[in-house]
């Protein structure tokens, strides 16, 4: 176990590597100088000054591959450089504003598996009947509502026309505990509508493929009851690849987040990165990207180790 | 019209309607977009405004459908640039491999380590936002995802032989990859394309959204959407049209893409589940009759088995009698087909769904002295006497062990169902390993079933199906998976199970006759669902009295000298079965009277019983 989570955390790792690389890639690759792509407005060509300026500033003259050395080292080192705008240091502002959007993320997750679990395996259990039909509709409605839809008509239903939670906004945890609850429910349950309606649908057809099993032969010949038949080996066994297509959610789930914070005002990385995007800033954008993607990865390496804690033969295969 | 064409009417049609809509845009009567009208700001809808005004008093209906119009635009468009890079990139790192590979499908697949909006958000900042920008993106975005499907898909045709063939002819690879394997993939490739124009309206609407993506005074849905938030109080309806025209676009695509998706590839999934999960309790279960002191352990009598539902009456299984004495082995013989597994599957009552008990009965005297009927039981019925009762071992061990749970483990959810007391199952598992022949059984109950060897697992599997001491165990072909010295030490393990637990039956399915004459008392013969004939086994094999015997006892291999007689001809399948008796066509002995109804059964001796009209020439 413990060496396959060394294994997992060094291909994550790799993966941390190419993505930064990438990101020095595509700026380098993408036509045109960055520097008089930044500064450029449409058909108006930058001034040749400013550019030269700005090639200085982000240390374009220097050979690629020292450029790429020193890319990469700030990167390790946890040093994202400052904003073009007000200089400051842009790791601070994503440590400070990190840790809400996580927030949001974990929490729709949290949500999407709690209602989508039991529901497809409500939903398999009972294939073709009337809440199935329900179930499958409601989710490809939620799969095909992109997910800033979803947060302005809940605002729009819940806070404006209902008046049961509040629009948007944030208040810090240690200050009013239940007020931050209130403010998260909403974008959470924005960000989670779309990934519940993924592992609902998978956990239906995961339930459906295990039933056929025979080891769920063998546990009804055992005598077992329905109940404990269900939970130890039916549910447990068709989570594997529930848990698998979770992982390949993740990015869906840090883009959904990006759209949500912005709608529900919650100052996560999104406004930032937002503001950022806007302005062109671009060690500012190139610092969120990096940040967010290596949060990605992690996250997947999250789900890959609780993945084979729960099928004993995902370690076997790796060792 | 085919019922694969019928599925994909809707979606087509939906889909057909927008493309059209949109491509319409400019010969339709409608409304100027960027025309204000300020004193009509947010009006409802009129007859001049179908839909009403916006924030600035502009014709919402134009504006949903030219943004329509650029967000279909920038979705397709960059649909099929990155179908037509990522399809090149998957055919030549499909049809090279190699480096090839590593430089197109493996390299492209990098872009899949950033989450999709970031990469788009990191273009955009680069070159600004507009239309081009945005298709550059989506199209970057996007291309790995056809690169990996066409790769995958070409590398199935490239194996194929008449590619093969081609190639060893000296076919230019190129006129390879464009005429033979380029239609093959095709299929695979509509999927993708459907489910890239959705997503890719997902990002570029998220984009506009942000007013990162589609430029103003462009209109666009996203745009559309952002703006009527500020309104929301005023006019909630400026929200909900466009919403509206977003997520139904999405939906049509999405939808276009599941059924191509079910048509290209339609895989049987059994419809309703599983049954025994809501299967209604019988409500006329008959109460248990104390049973005759002498009453046989089982008495099976005309027992049947087959299809239910609209092909009712299909029987797989009719006129199956046998008998079971306590510690009598019973073997039920008979190539694949003549439904022995399904007879003895019937007796625990875990037929595969859509098969049920017809008719006859199965009387079995439980440790009480009760007679139940295991023809009219529900599943709550057999779930008691599963395990305690009746038990069984399944052929292929390695499907019948749950994957993700220890062995211990297993065995000691068994142990609980007959109320062991908690503190002395463990060491209870560690006999019952150590019983069964599993070395060090204190280690082995921590192991996963993967963790043991094929005849561990066999092992495994019976000490499951023992560890209640059940009064009949059922084994179906509980060797036939394994190499033949593991089978000779499973067959041994059971003939010394019978020895240590003298009073409990077993009725031991095979097909093969030199297991039956080593561990059987009694050897039932079946064929194409019945019982041809049955009797003790030293006499059956000495003396067959159904010509279907012997020719299973002359098709047995023996001392590799003399010749393998197989019987020709095969099992005849359920729904073509003949009208007399069934092995008939078969049959070196049959004549007219065969096939004009089926025999009955004669008894040529005490304790025998054949259903061959002409025994008395078989030997």
């Amino acid at each position: 176990m413990l060496r396959y989570i060394a294994y997992r955390s060094l291909i994550a790792l790799f993966l941390v590597w190419l993505v930064v690389s990438l990101v020095f890639l595509l700026l380098h690759l993408i036509p045109g100088d960055p520097a008089e792509l930044l500064l450029s407005q449409g058909n108006i060509a930058a001034d040749p000054q400013a550019v030269a300026a700005l090639r200085e500033k982000m240390g374009l003259n220097a050979p690629l591959w020292q450029q790429y050395i020193e890319h990469v080292t700030g990167v390790l080192t946890g040093d994202l450089g400052a904003s073009f705008r007000d200089r400051a240091p842009v790791m601070e502002q994503i440590l400070l504003r990190l840790p809400r959007t996580l927030e949001v993320i974990l929490a729709a997750a949290f949500l999407a598996a709690l209602f989508g679990v039991p529901l497809g395996t409500y939903a398999a259990i009972r294939a073709d009947g009337k809440i199935d039909a329900f179930v499958s509709l409601l989710s490809s409605v939620a799969l095909s509502t992109p997910v800033f839809v979803v947060g302005s008509v809940v605002i729009l239903i819940f806070a404006q026309q209902l008046q049961w939670l509040p629009a948007g906004g944030f208040v810090p945890f240690s200050e009013d505990p239940v007020q931050h609850l209130k403010l998260l429910i909403l974008p959470a349950g924005a960000v989670g509508l779309s990934v519940w309606a993924v592992i609902t649908r998978m956990t239906r057809a995961s339930v459906l493929e295990v039933l056929q099993r025979d080891y769920v032969r063998t546990a009804r010949a055992k005598g077992l009851p329905r109940g404990p038949i269900l939970r130890r080996h039916v549910v447990r066994n068709a989570l594997i690849p529930v848990l698998t297509v979770l992982g390949l959610e993740m990015g869906t789930l840090i883009g959904g987040t990006v759209l949500v914070e912005f709608v529900f005002n919650w100052p996560g990385l999104s406004g930032y990165l937002v503001a950022a995007v806007d302005a062109r800033d671009y060690p500012e954008v190139v610092g969120i990207v990096m940040v967010i993607s290596v949060l990605f990865v992690f996250l997947n390496l999250l789900v890959d180790v609780v993945n084979a804690l729960l099928d004993p033969r995902i370690s076997l295969g790796a060792s | 019209m085919s019922r694969a064409a019928r599925k994909l009417i809707l979606p087509g049609i939906l889909v057909g309607l927008l493309v059209a809509v949109v491509l319409l845009a400019p010969v339709l009567p409608l409304a100027d977009v960027r025309m204000m009208d300020v004193p009509g700001r947010f009006s409802g809808p009129s007859a001049e405004h179908w839909l009403g005004q916006d924030e600035f008093g502009r014709d919402v209906l134009a504006r949903l459908i030219w943004g329509g119009r650029a967000s279909l635009f920038i979705a397709v468009g960059s649909a099929l640039a990155a179908a037509v890079l990522g399809t090149t990139l998957g055919l030549l790192g499909g049809y090279f491999r190699g480096v090839v590979e590593l430089v197109t499908v493996r390299a492209s697949e990098v872009i899949l380590c950033l989450p999709p909006l970031l990469l788009a958000l990191l273009v955009v900042t680069l070159l600004g936002a507009g239309t081009g920008p945005l298709i550059l993106a989506l199209t970057l975005l996007y291309t790995p995802n056809y690169a990996r499907v066409v790769y995958a898909a070409t590398l199935q045709v490239r194996s194929l032989d008449f590619v093969t063939a081609q190639r060893a002819m000296g076919a230019h690879p190129l006129a390879i990859l464009t005429r033979t394997i380029l239609p093959n993939v095709l299929p695979p490739l509509l999927v993708q394309m459907s489910l890239v124009v959705a997503s890719a309206m997902v990002i570029e609407s998220g984009l506009s959204f942000l007013g990162l993506g589609v430029v103003p005074p462009t209109p666009s849905w996203g745009l559309m959407i952002r703006a009527a938030r500020g309104a929301m109080e005023v006019a909630p309806m400026l929200l909900v049209w466009p919403s509206l025209a977003l997520a139904g676009t999405i939906l049509s695509f999405n939808l276009l893409c599941d059924r191509l998706q079910s048509v290209l590839d339609p895989r049987q999934i059994t419809a309703g589940g599983a049954l025994w999960l809501h299967r209604p309790a019988r409500k006329a279960a008959a109460a248990p009759q104390p049973a005759a002191p002498d009453a046989p352990l089982l008495r099976i009598r005309d027992l049947a088995i087959a299809v239910e539902g609209p092909r009712h009456g299909l029987d797989l299984v009719r006129r199956a009698d046998v008998t079971v004495l306590p510690g009598q082995t019973v073997a039920l013989v008979g190539e694949s087909g003549s439904g022995k597994t399904l007879t003895s599957l019937a007796l625990m009552g875990l037929l595969p769904d859509r098969l049920a008990v017809t008719g006859g009965e199965a009387l079995y005297t439980t440790r009480e002295g009760t007679t139940v009927d295991l023809a009219q039981l529900d599943d709550e019925g057999f779930r008691r006497l599963r395990s305690t009762e009746i038990s069984m071992v399944f052929q292929d061990a390695a499907a019948a062990l749950n994957p993700v749970l220890r062995i211990g483990d297993q065995l000691a959810e068994t142990l609980r169902v007959a109320g062991t007391p908690e503190a002395g199952i463990p060491a209870r598992v560690v006999d019952l390993l150590r019983q069964v022949g599993i070395p060090d059984p204190e280690r082995r109950c921590r192991a996963y079933p993967h963790e043991l060897s094929g005849g561990q697992r066999q092992r495994a599997m019976i000490a499951l199906a023992v560890a209640n001491s059940p009064r009949l165990l059922l084994a179906d072909e509980p060797t036939t998976a394994l190499d033949p010295t593991i089978q000779a030490q499973i067959l041994q393990l059971f003939l010394q199970l019978k020895r240590d637990t003298p009073g409990m039956g077993l009725v031991f399915v095979t097909h093969d006759l030199a297991v039956v004459a080593e561990i059987a008392d009694r050897v039932v013969v079946m064929y194409a669902g019945e019982v041809v004939e049955q009797g003790p086994v030293a006499e059956v094999f000495a003396r067959p009295r159904h010509p279907y015997t012997a020719a299973l006892i002359a098709s047995v291999p023996e001392g590799g000298a003399e010749r393998l007689v197989a019987i020709p001809g095969s099992v005849p399948p359920p729904h073509a079965m003949p009208p007399g008796c069934r092995f008939a066509p078969r049959c070196d002995f049959a004549r007219p009277l065969c096939e004009a109804a089926a025999p009955v059964a004669s008894a040529p001796a005490e304790g025998r019983s054949t259903r061959c009209i002409r025994w008395k020439e078989v030997t």
